[in-house]
C-alpha cells in the first residue's frame, strides 16, 4: 500500500516550471548520503496535497514500482524501473483540470554513474519529458576517487490523469548507466547494490486566482512490498594479487622492447648518401 | 592495366568521405550505436557553448586548444557535419601533401600514387576523419611543417609548428629532429635548401652496402658546435612565441580552467581504465597510492632513451626519424587509444619509397599488427561488453601488441634505406671539406 507522507501548503508556482526536486541537495550538502537525502525532503521539498484537492480527495495518487531490473551486459547497463500510476476510483468528486508528471529519484551507489550527456540525447530524442545527473558525473574517475550521484527523471502523465478511465498508468523508465573502474579486490568482482528510488507525482493545477503546483511522494517501503527483488551489479576488479607481477613483468617488458629497437637503430642507421661514395 | 591518375584518387576518396558523413548520420538517426565519435560530441558541445558565449571548458571531458572549438562554430550555425567536413578535407589534404613531398623528392609517379593510396585508401583513417576526428588537421599541419621545411620555408615552418604544438602537444618531439636538421651545412635563410633524390636503384645498391659514413664521425662534433645557429634560434624563438601566444591569450580567456584541461591534463595523464598501453593495469593496481618519483621516472626512461637514440640516429633522415619517433612515443605510451595511430600513418606513406621489405614480410608486419590489435580488442570486449573479469588476459594482450610493434618497427629500421633529406649546400660543402681536410686526424 502506498501513503502520504507529509500533507502541506502548496507552492504557486506556473505550471511547471519548476527545477528538479534533488537539485538544491548539492547547494547543501557535499556529498550523496541516504540520511542526509531523507533530512532534505523532509525539510527543504514541501510535498502535499493542493488547497484545491483537499476537499475533493483524502490521499494522494498511488504510484508504485511492479518491475525493476538492470538490462545488459558489461559496464554499460540500462536500470529498468517499471512504475504503475494508480487513478482515483469514480467515486472522487470532479477535480479541477490538471496535469501531472511522474518523477523518479534514482540515487546512484558508488561505483555506478549516469552520463549527464548521454541523458541530455535522450532529451533531445523526446524520451524522457525533463532529465537530469547531480552530484559527481565525473565520467572518468575510477570508483575510489569519486563520490555518489543521483538521477532525477520526469515522466509525462497527462492532462487530467488523477481521474479519467478506471484503468492505471504503466510507465517504464530505462536509464543507462555505466560502472566506474570499481576498488581492487581478491576475488575478481565488486558487489554494487542498488536501493529503491524515490517516487513522486507533481501535478499543476489551474486555479480560478493562480495556478498551483502540488508534489505528492510515495514511500520506498511500500515500493519494496511490490518487488523485493534486489538489483546487484557485479562488476570486475582489479586483483591485488596480481600487482607484483604485474607491475615487474611490464616494465621488464617495456625495457627489452625499448633496448631492442635501440640496438636495431644502432646496428642499421648508415646513411647511403653520395657524399659517402665520393668520399 | 588499368591507369590511376592522382585526380581519379582523390575524387573517389572525396566522394567516400562525403558518402561515409552522410551514411554516419543516418546511422546515428536510425541506430542505437552511433557512427559519430564521441569526441565530436565533445567538440560540437564545446563550439556550441563558445557560440552562446560560454568557456568551452563548461563542457567536461572537453580537453583541446579552444581552437578546434572555435574553428567548429559552424556546427551549431551552418550544420552539425561541418566539422565532419573540415576534418576530411584535412584528410584529403594529406593525400596532397604525402604527394608534394614525394614529388620534391623525385619520387616517380607510380610509386607516389600507391604512397598516396596508403593514406587515402586506409580504413582506419578515412573512417577517422569522417567519425568526426580532429587528427586529420594535425596529421596535415605536420606534413605541411615537412613540406615548408624542404622548401626552405622556415618562418612559416616555426609558425605551423608552434601551432601544432598548442593544438595537440605530442609534436612536441618532434622538436630536436628539426632543430638538428637546420644545420648550416644543409639550411641557410635565403637560400633553397637542396634535396636528394629518390633513386630506386640507390635503394637496391645500399642493401649490400655497408660503407662507413665518414662524414658521420665529422657531424658528432658538428652537432655540438653547430647547436647555436641563427636558423635554429630563429626556429626556435618563432615556434616558442607562436606556442606561448595562443597559450596566453587562451589563458587570458579561460584561465587556469584552460591551463588545466588543454594542456596539464596531457602532461599528467594516467588513465587507470583499460587501454593498449602495456602500463594501464600497473595504473590500476597502484591507483590507490600515488606513485613515487622514482615510479613515475622509470616508466618514462624507455620512452625518453627511445627518442633520443631514434632522433641521433635518423635526424638526417627527417620523415623516418619522425615516424619512428610517432611509433615509438605511442607505443610506449602510458595511455593509448585507437586514434594515436593516424599520427604515424599519415607518416608511413612518406618512408615508404625508401623501403626495400619485400611484400611478404611486409604483409607479415600487417597482418600481425592488426592481429595483436584484434586480440586485444577481444579481451577489451569481454571486459567492457560482457562483464568478464579478464584484466589478466587483457594486460598480456597490451604486452603482445607491444612485443608486436617492436617487431614491426625493427623490420622496418632493417628494411629502410637511410637517405638524408637535404644535401650539403654546395659551397657549404666546398669549405667543410677543406676544413675537414685540415681537421682530420692522421
Amino acid at each position: 500500500m502506498f501513503f502520504l507522507t507529509d500533507i502541506g501548503s502548496c507552492k504557486h508556482i506556473p505550471i511547471f516550471t519548476e527545477r528538479y526536486i534533488s537539485e538544491p541537495y548539492f547547494g547543501k550538502y557535499s556529498s550523496l548520503l541516504d540520511s542526509d537525502f531523507q533530512d532534505f525532503l523532509a525539510r527543504e521539498v514541501s510535498l502535499g496535497l493542493c488547497e484545491v484537492f483537499q476537499n475533493k480527495v483524502n490521499s494522494a495518487p498511488k504510484l508504485s514500482i511492479f518491475n525493476r531490473r538492470l538490462i545488459g551486459e558489461g559496464s554499460h547497463r540500462r536500470l529498468s524501473t517499471s512504475i504503475r500510476f494508480d487513478k482515483y476510483q469514480d467515486s472522487v468528486s470532479k477535480l479541477p483540470d490538471h496535469y501531472c508528471e511522474a518523477i523518479i529519484v534514482e540515487k546512484l551507489p558508488s561505483g555506478v554513474f549516469a552520463d549527464p550527456f548521454e541523458l541530455q540525447d535522450l532529451l533531445h530524442r523526446g524520451v524522457y519529458m525533463k532529465a537530469s545527473a547531480f552530484g559527481d558525473t565525473n565520467l572518468e574517475l575510477p570508483s575510489i576517487h569519486s563520490n555518489r550521484s543521483l538521477v532525477e527523471i520526469h515522466m509525462d502523465i497527462g492532462s487530467n490523469a488523477l481521474t479519467g478511465s478506471k484503468h492505471g498508468l504503466e510507465i517504464n523508465i530505462e536509464l543507462p548507466i555505466h560502472a566506474r573502474y570499481p576498488p581492487l579486490g581478491d576475488c575478481g568482482y565488486s558487489r554494487i547494490q542498488f536501493g529503491q528510488p524515490y517516487l513522486f507525482t507533481r501535478c499543476s493545477v489551474e486555479g480560478k486566482s493562480s495556478n498551483q503546483n502540488c508534489i505528492f511522494m510515495s514511500t520506498d517501503s511500500t515500493a519494496q512490498a511490490l518487488d523485493n527483488s534486489i538489483i546487484v551489479w557485479e562488476v570486475p576488479s582489479g586483483n591485488k594479487k596480481h600487482a607484483t607481477t604485474v607491475s615487474f613483468f611490464t616494465f621488464m617488458s617495456a625495457i627489452l622492447s625499448a633496448l631492442s629497437i635501440v640496438l636495431v637503430s644502432i646496428r642499421h642507421s648508415n646513411f647511403e648518401t653520395d657524399d659517402n661514395k665520393q668520399s | 592495366m588499368i591507369r590511376i591518375d592522382f585526380r581519379s584518387v582523390i575524387l573517389f576518396s572525396a566522394f567516400l568521405r562525403i558518402f561515409l558523413i552522410i551514411y554516419g548520420e543516418w546511422q546515428d538517426t536510425h541506430m542505437e550505436v552511433r557512427y559519430t565519435d564521441v569526441d565530436y560530441l565533445v567538440f560540437s558541445d564545446a563550439a556550441a557553448l563558445v557560440v552562446s558565449g560560454v568557456s568551452p571548458y563548461k563542457r567536461s571531458t572537453y580537453r583541446y586548444s579552444p581552437l578546434i572549438a572555435y574553428l567548429l562554430t559552424p556546427n551549431s550555425i551552418i550544420h552539425r557535419s561541418w566539422g565532419k567536413v573540415l576534418f576530411s578535407v584535412s584528410d584529403l589534404l594529406v593525400g596532397f601533401f604525402i604527394r608534394s613531398i614525394l614529388k620534391l623528392q623525385g619520387v616517380s609517379d607510380k610509386i607516389c600514387m600507391y604512397s598516396v593510396m596508403v593514406w587515402l585508401f586506409n580504413p582506419f583513417t578515412f573512417t577517422i576523419g569522417t567519425r568526426g576526428n580532429c587528427e586529420p588537421i594535425i596529421c596535415a599541419m605536420v606534413l605541411w611543417i615537412i613540406l615548408c621545411l624542404m622548401k626552405g620555408k622556415l618562418v612559416q615552418a616555426a609558425f605551423w609548428y608552434g601551432l601544432v604544438v598548442h593544438l595537440r602537444i605530442y609534436p612536441i618531439i618532434y622538436a630536436l629532429p628539426i632543430v638538428l636538421a637546420l644545420d648550416p651545412c644543409y639550411f641557410q635563410s635565403g637560400k633553397k635548401p637542396v634535396l636528394r633524390k629518390w633513386s630506386s636503384g640507390a635503394i637496391k645498391a645500399a642493401l649490400s652496402s655497408t660503407t662507413k659514413n665518414v662524414s658521420e664521425r665529422v657531424h658528432k662534433w658538428g652537432v655540438i658546435l653547430r647547436l647555436f645557429t641563427k636558423e635554429r634560434i630563429q626556429f626556435g624563438l618563432l615556434s616558442g612565441t607562436i606556442f606561448f601566444l595562443f597559450t596566453a591569450i587562451f589563458f587570458y580567456l579561460y584561465e587556469l580552467e584552460f591551463l588545466h584541461e588543454a594542456l596539464l591534463y596531457h602532461l599528467t595523464r594516467t588513465d587507470p581504465r583499460h587501454n593498449f598501453s602495456i602500463y594501464f593495469y600497473h595504473i590500476y593496481l597502484h591507483y590507490e597510492q600515488e606513485f613515487s618519483l622514482p615510479e613515475k621516472l622509470v616508466s618514462f626512461l624507455p620512452q625518453v632513451i627511445l627518442q633520443l637514440v631514434l632522433i641521433y640516429r635518423f635526424r638526417k633522415d627527417l620523415p623516418f626519424c619522425f615516424f619512428l619517433q610517432t611509433v615509438g612515443f605511442v607505443a610506449f605510451n602510458k595511455v593509448i587509444t585507437a586514434q594515436y595511430f593516424v599520427w604515424f600513418f599519415c607518416l608511413l606513406p612518406l618512408i615508404l619509397p625508401w623501403s626495400n621489405m619485400k611484400l611478404k614480410r611486409g604483409l607479415l608486419c600487417i597482418f600481425l599488427w592488426i592481429g595483436a590489435q584484434t586480440h586485444w580488442l577481444l579481451w577489451g570486449y569481454l571486459l567492457e561488453f560482457k562483464g568478464k573479469q579478464v584484466f589478466m588476459y587483457l594486460w598480456v594482450a597490451s604486452l603482445l601488441f607491444l612485443a608486436v610493434n617492436t617487431f614491426v618497427l625493427v623490420c622496418v629500421i632493417i628494411h629502410h634505406t637511410c637517405s638524408p633529406l637535404f644535401k650539403p649546400l654546395e659551397h657549404v660543402n666546398r669549405t667543410k671539406s677543406t676544413k675537414y681536410k685540415q681537421w682530420r686526424p692522421g
